[in-house]
């Protein structure tokens, strides 16, 4: 437990450091909160810059709110994901080239401990930023859209959480497998491209699939009340996530040994 | 467009323009502590202060030299 939290304060420190809690924070508040701006500004905008030919008419559809924060949560699908991955790519294999984990290592410091301390750490600063993100979202939608209950609102975040999650655990086994933080990034984008489709093919037989998570949200907002897609995709998620924690103390060990 | 609009479009936007300002700043203050940059270092001061919101994202993502 000491080894655990000495860790997790190396990296913490390490994060003041480099700036990653005022930058990663305000570059989430940005992602989320640019698409329900945009949206709300979209008349003024096209009106401002012109170019429409006089007398067209263009009739913008009324968003329903939980619309317009499900706009913030694809923003950070993409471009909040992206951030992650390329934070996250250089947890293991960075310090392996660097040789500060040799420097970590060389104390009797369990394996498992150590990464889990980093992965905890890195939840943590990704969450925060996620979570704060969403809180400025959900203010400018109750504010130029509609209101969307408190509930509703925790419980996206909540389970649009477990989905972070699932990347950081995906990278960071990605990372313990590979040496090149470049190359890591790369193969964890591409799984989970590789994800993507096979949700979108598979999507009526693959119900619970972890990608299918923002749909499922989206209909929590319609139905104002937890589908049971929701938790079974929610588990398949979770538990994804710890098995491949446990999988990255594998191939870390196996690494370290050869 | 209105003035009263105007004025209320600009309410609405200044948060972001107060973040944009955090950011440059933090980068800035990154920017000179660092000593290795990947490329000359004055070009990042360049990009960090021209290229708003992007540049210093970039920047801190793979502006430095973590070894």
């Amino acid at each position: 437990m000491k080894q655990f939290m000495t860790i997790m304060r190396k990296e913490f420190l390490e994060y003041w450091r480099n700036f990653s809690w005022i930058w990663v924070p305000v570059v989430f508040i940005f992602l989320s909160i640019m698409d329900p701006l945009t949206t709300y500004y979209m008349p003024i905008i096209l009106d401002s810059v012109g170019g429409l030919p006089e007398g067209a008419v263009f009739e913008i559809p009324e968003l329903p709110a939980p619309e317009v924060l499900m706009m913030s949560l694809s923003e950070i699908s993409m471009f909040g994901v992206l951030i992650i991955i390329l934070l996250t790519m250089g947890t293991i294999a960075g310090e392996r080239k660097s040789g500060i984990a040799e420097l970590v290592l060389v104390k009797p410091v369990k394996y498992p401990i150590y990464i889990t301390a980093k992965w905890l750490a890195k939840i943590k600063l990704f969450l925060t930023a996620f979570i704060i993100g969403m809180l400025v979202s959900w203010y400018y939608v109750n504010l130029l859209f509609d209101t969307i209950p408190f509930t509703d609102w925790l419980l996206t975040v909540i389970f649009y959480s477990f989905w972070l999650v699932f990347v950081v655990s995906l990278t960071i086994f990605y990372s313990t497998l590979l040496k090149n933080p470049g190359l890591v990034a790369a193969v964890s984008v591409g799984t989970l491209i590789g994800m993507s489709i096979i949700n979108s093919i598979f999507s009526h037989h693959l119900t619970w699939f972890p990608n299918s998570l923002s749909s499922h949200i989206l209909e929590l907002h319609k139905s104002g009340s937890i589908p049971s897609e929701l938790w079974g995709t929610a588990f398949v998620t979770i538990v994804l996530s710890i098995g491949l924690l446990f999988l990255s103390f594998f191939t870390f060990q196996k690494k370290e040994l050869a | 467009m209105e003035l009263a609009e105007v004025g209320e479009l600009l309410e609405l936007l200044l948060p972001l323009f107060i973040l944009q300002f955090i950011l440059m700043i933090a980068a800035l203050i990154a920017w000179v502590k660092t000593d290795q940059t990947k490329g000359p270092k004055w070009v990042w001061l360049l990009i960090i202060i021209l290229a708003n919101l992007v540049g210093p994202i970039l920047f801190f993502i793979i502006g430095r030299r973590q070894d």
